[in-house]
C-alpha cells in the first residue's frame, strides 16, 4: 500500500512547497528595506533567549524527573499515607514544606508532583507543594539571601509564598474526586515498569527509576521546549523596556512585574538576581510580587501544568496565585512601604 | 440536606473575594495618597553631618518632590535622588549645635499627573555631641577607643584580639575604617560602628599591605595606600600606591593607571570630588578631580599632610625649601581655580619654624599649624590663625611638650591634638582646646585622635 500512495503524495507536497516558496518570494519583495536584517537580528535574539531559558531549566527538569523516578520505585502508597496527614489544612501546610526535602524549581516540581499524586498524595498537599516548593527550598532561600540579604525581602517572599500555596491547596481540598482535576496521562513505557517487583534488588530498582526518569524527561521536556519557545518569542517581540516604561505607579508597577514574571520564565533559583536589577526602578511590593508569583506561574510551567491537570484546575492554579500576588504587591505599595 | 462545597464554588468565591480586596486596597490607598518615609534616628538625635533620606511610596519627579521639602532653620546642602523612589539630603556644613531642626514634607504632587502627598508631615531633630576616637595601647596591642569631650565614658570599640595600625572616622561619625595585620603578613581594611563591638573585615588585602585609609566625606568610597607584596616573602613590599574602594559597588582599584605614580596618605576634599596623595619618589602631591578627570601636580618634599579649604577649591601643604638664609620649611597655598601654588607662610622667616601639621577648620577663617616658637626650642606648638589675615594665637605651647596632628570639630570650635612630653617616661596624650578657653587641657592618654561626630 505504501509504495502505491507515495507517488501520489509527492507531487501534491511539491506543489505546496513551490506555492509556499513563491508566496515567500512575493511577500519578501513587498517588504521594506532592512526587514530581513531586522528579522535576522530578532531571530538571533530569539535563539539566544530560548537557549538561555531552556539550558537553565533542563537540569532542574532532569532533577525533578529523577526524583519522580525514585519516588515511583522506592515509595509506596502506604508510606505516603503515613507521612502526609489526611486533614486538608495539615496536608496543605506539610505539602508546602516538602520543598525542603525535594529542592526542585518550577520545572522539576511538575513531574514530581504528578508522581506523588499517583502515590496517593492528597490534592491539597500536592497543590501546595507544586506552588511552594520552587520557593520554599534551601537553594532558593540561599540565592534570595545572597541577592537581598537576610532581611525583609527574604522573609516576605517565603511567608507570602507559603500563604498562597496553603490557601490554594485548601481550595483544592474541597474536591474529593482527584480524577476530575488530574489528567489520566501516563507514558506507554510506564505501564511496563510501573512498580518494582517486591524483593527486587537495589540495582534493579535504580535501573527502573532511571528508565522512568528518561521517559518522563522526554515527556515533559517537549512542553518545556514549547514553553521556552513561547517565552522567548514574547520576549523577542515585546521588549522589556516597553513594559518597564509603563510600569510606574502602585498598580501598574505590580501588574508589569507579574507580567514580566510570566514572560521571563526564569528559574526560581536565580530569579532573585534578576529582581535585584529592578530594585532602583520598581517598588518593594512590585518586586516582591514578581518573586512570589514567578516561581508559581510562568509560560513554561503552565505548559507543563496542562499536561498534569485539567484546564479548569490549571485556571485556578494560575488565577488564585495571580490575584493573591497582585493583592500582596498592592498592599505593600499602598499601605506598608 | 447536607451542603457540599465544590471546587468551582470555592475557587470562584475566593477569586471574587480577592478581587474585592484588591479594589478595597486600591480605594484605601488612593485616599491615603503618596507616603513619605524619612530615615532619622528614633530618638531624634543626629550626627552633625547626618544625611537625611526620604523614601516616597511612588516614583517621583525630582524637582516636584524636592519642592515639597523644607528644613527650619535653613541648612545649606544638596538634594540628590538615588533612585526613582529615594531622595537624599546631605548638609554642606554641620547642623548647628543646640538647635532643634524641624523637617517638613508638605502636601502636594510628587509627579505630574501622579498622586499627591495628601497630608503634610513633620519631623524634628537635634545634633548630638561628638566623641573623640583614638588608639590606646594595652599589652602591646592598639585598640580603638572613644571618649566624651569631657573625658567621661571611655569605651573600647574594637576587640583586644584585633591589633590596629591606623584608622579614619567617617564624617557622619557612624563608623570607623581601620587597618589590621593579617596572618599572611599583609594588612586588611576593617570596619567598626560608632558603638563598637561589631568589627568586620571590609577588604581582604591578602599578602598586600593596605594602610592609611581615608573615608570620603560622602562616605561612598575609601581611599588607601596599597603596597603590593613581593613575588616571594623575602622580597620587600612594593612602593605604596593610592587605591580607592567603592563602598556602593565593591569595586576596588588603583587611582592612577600609571605605575610610576606612587601615593601615600590620601586626603579627600570636603566635597568628596578630589583626592590628594603624596608621591615620595618624585616629591610631588598628586591631586585628581574625579568629576572632571583633571590631574594636578604640586611639588612637596615633606610628605606632610594636606588640608583643604571648606569650599574644596584650595589646600594648604608644607615644603622644605632652600632660601638665602638657609633651609626653611614653608606653608604653600594651592588654588585649584587658577591651578597655582604660592608660598603662604615662611617666605622670609629668620629661622626655620619647622611647620608641619596643619588643619583648616570648617570655618574658612580659622586654621591651625604646628611650629617651633623660637629657634632654641625643638618642640612644636600649635598656632591657631586666620588664613586671610595671618594673625593668630598659640593655643598649646608648653615647652615641655611637643604637639601635632590637630583636628577641628565639625563646627571649627574645638581642637583635639596629640601631645608628647619629651623628658622622662611619659605616655602619649591627647589634648583638647575648647576655643573660648585660653589653655588646652588633657583629654586622655592615647594616640591618633580623631573626632567621632
Amino acid at each position: 500500500m505504501e509504495t502505491t500512495t507515495t507517488p501520489r503524495r509527492l507531487p501534491r507536497n511539491l506543489i505546496l512547497l513551490i506555492t509556499l516558496g513563491i508566496l515567500v518570494l512575493v511577500a519578501s519583495s513587498m517588504m521594506p528595506a532592512g526587514f530581513f536584517s531586522w528579522l535576522w537580528d530578532r531571530l538571533n535574539v530569539f535563539a539566544t533567549v530560548f537557549l538561555g531559558i531552556f539550558v537553565e531549566a533542563v537540569p532542574f527538569l532532569l532533577l525533578g524527573t529523577f526524583a519522580s523516578g525514585l519516588v515511583e520505585v522506592f515509595l509506596d502508597r502506604d508510606q505516603m499515607s503515613r507521612w502526609v496527614s489526611n486533614r486538608p489544612a495539615a496536608a496543605a501546610v506539610s505539602g508546602a514544606f516538602m520543598g525542603m526535602i525535594f529542592p526542585v524549581c518550577e520545572c522539576g516540581v511538575v513531574p514530581l508532583t504528578r508522581r506523588l499524586f499517583k502515590k496517593g498524595l492528597p490534592l491539597s498537599a500536592g497543590i501546595s507543594f507544586l506552588l511552594a516548593a520552587p520557593v520554599l527550598n534551601p537553594i532558593v532561600i540561599f540565592s534570595t539571601a545572597s541577592a537581598f540579604g537576610w532581611g525583609e525581602m527574604l522573609f516576605w517572599r517565603f511567608a507570602i509564598s507559603l500563604g498562597i500555596a496553603v490557601v490554594t491547596g485548601l481550595i483544592f481540598s474541597v474536591e474529593n474526586d482527584a480524577g476530575s482535576i488530574l489528567r489520566p496521562v501516563l507514558s506507554a513505557h510506564e505501564h511496563d515498569h510501573d512498580h518494582a517487583a517486591p524483593g527486587a534488588s537495589f540495582l534493579e530498582k535504580t535501573r527502573k527509576a532511571l528508565l522512568i526518569t528518561v521517559d518522563e524527561f522526554f515527556d515533559m521536556g517537549r512542553y518545556l521546549i514549547l514553553g521556552s519557545m513561547l517565552s522567548a518569542g514574547l520576549q523577542t517581540f515585546i521588549p522589556q523596556s516597553a513594559l518597564l516604561a509603563i510600569g510606574s505607579g502602585p498598580i501598574l508597577s505590580v501588574l508589569v512585574m507579574l507580567l514580566l514574571a510570566i514572560l521571563l520564565s526564569i528559574c526560581s533559583t536565580v530569579d532573585s538576581f534578576v529582581a535585584l536589577g529592578f530594585v532602583n526602578t520598581f517598588s518593594f511590593g512590585s518586586i516582591l510580587s514578581f518573586l512570589v508569583f514567578g516561581p508559581m506561574v510562568d509560560i513554561k510551567s503552565v505548559m507543563m501544568y496542562v499536561q498534569v491537570f485539567k484546564r479548569r484546575a490549571v485556571f485556578y492554579i494560575v488565577a488564585i496565585p495571580f490575584m493573591m500576588s497582585l493583592l500582596t504587591g498592592l498592599i505593600f505599595n499602598y499601605l506598608i512601604r | 440536606m447536607k451542603f457540599r462545597l465544590s471546587l468551582d464554588t470555592a475557587a470562584v468565591s475566593l477569586l471574587l473575594a480577592l478581587a474585592a480586596l484588591v479594589g478595597f486596597v486600591i480605594f484605601i490607598g488612593e485616599q491615603a495618597g503618596v507616603r513619605v518615609r524619612v530615615d532619622l534616628p528614633e530618638d531624634g538625635v543626629v550626627g552633625p553631618y547626618q544625611t537625611i533620606t526620604f523614601t516616597f511610596s511612588e516614583a517621583f519627579d525630582s524637582e516636584m518632590a524636592s519642592s515639597l521639602i523644607f528644613l527650619d532653620p535653613v541648612q545649606e546642602g544638596y538634594l540628590e535622588w538615588t533612585d526613582t523612589y529615594t531622595l537624599r539630603f546631605t548638609p554642606v556644613q554641620a547642623y548647628q549645635k543646640g538647635v532643634t531642626y524641624r523637617l517638613l514634607v508638605d502636601a502636594g504632587e510628587t509627579a505630574s499627573g501622579g498622586r499627591e502627598v495628601k497630608q503634610a508631615q513633620t519631623w524634628s531633630f537635634t545634633v548630638r555631641e561628638p566623641r573623640v576616637a583614638y588608639l590606646l595601647m594595652q599589652e602591646n596591642r592598639n585598640s580603638i577607643w572613644s571618649v566624651n569631650v569631657d573625658g567621661s565614658d571611655p569605651r573600647r570599640l574594637t576587640d583586644e584580639t584585633i591589633p590596629i595600625i591606623s584608622f579614619d572616622a567617617a564624617q557622619s561619625g557612624d563608623f570607623i575604617i581601620f587597618t589590621s595585620p593579617n596572618e599572611n603578613g599583609g594588612v586588611d581594611l576593617w570596619r567598626v560602628s560608632r558603638e563598637g563591638g561589631d568589627s568586620s573585615m571590609l577588604l581582604n588585602c591578602g599578602f598586600d599591605r593596605c594602610t592609611t585609609p581615608a573615608v570620603s566625606p560622602d562616605e561612598t568610597r575609601i581611599a588607601y595606600s596599597r603596597e603590593a607584596a613581593g613575588p616571594t616573602p623575602d622580597i620587600p613590599f612594593g612602593s605604596p600606591r593610592t587605591w580607592v574602594l567603592d563602598l556602593e559597588n565593591g569595586q576596588d582599584g588603583p587611582v592612577y593607571a600609571d605605575q610610576q605614580i606612587l601615593g601615600y596618605n590620601p586626603t579627600w576634599s570636603p566635597d568628596s570630588n578630589k583626592l590628594a596623595s603624596f608621591d615620595g619618589l618624585s616629591d610631588t602631591i598628586h591631586l585628581i578631580d574625579f568629576q572632571t578627570g583633571e590631574h594636578f601636580l604640586f611639588a612637596s618634599n615633606t610628605g606632610g599632610p594636606v588640608t583643604w579649604s571648606p569650599d574644596s577649591m584650595k589646600f594648604l601643604y608644607t615644603v622644605y625649601a632652600q632660601t638665602e638664609s638657609g633651609g626653611r620649611s614653608q606653608v604653600k597655598l594651592a588654588d585649584l581655580s587658577i591651578n597655582e601654588s604660592v608660598t603662604y607662610i615662611g617666605q622670609k622667616d629668620t629661622y626655620d619654624y619647622s611647620y608641619y601639621s596643619i588643619a583648616w577648620s570648617p570655618l574658612a577663617e580659622r586654621a591651625v599649624l604646628s611650629l617651633r616658637v623660637n629657634d632654641r626650642q625643638l618642640t612644636q606648638a600649635l598656632w591657631v590663625f586666620n588664613p586671610a589675615m595671618l594673625d593668630g594665637i598659640l593655643v598649646a605651647s608648653d615647652p615641655e611638650y611637643t604637639y601635632n596632628s590637630p583636628q577641628w570639630d565639625p563646627w571649627g570650635d574645638r581642637l583635639i591634638f596629640q601631645q608628647f612630653k619629651l623628658r622622662g617616661q611619659y605616655q602619649p596624650e591627647i589634648g583638647l582646646w575648647q576655643g573660648t578657653a585660653t589653655e588646652a587641657v588633657l583629654l586622655t592618654q592615647g594616640i591618633m585622635p580623631q573626632w567621632l561626630p
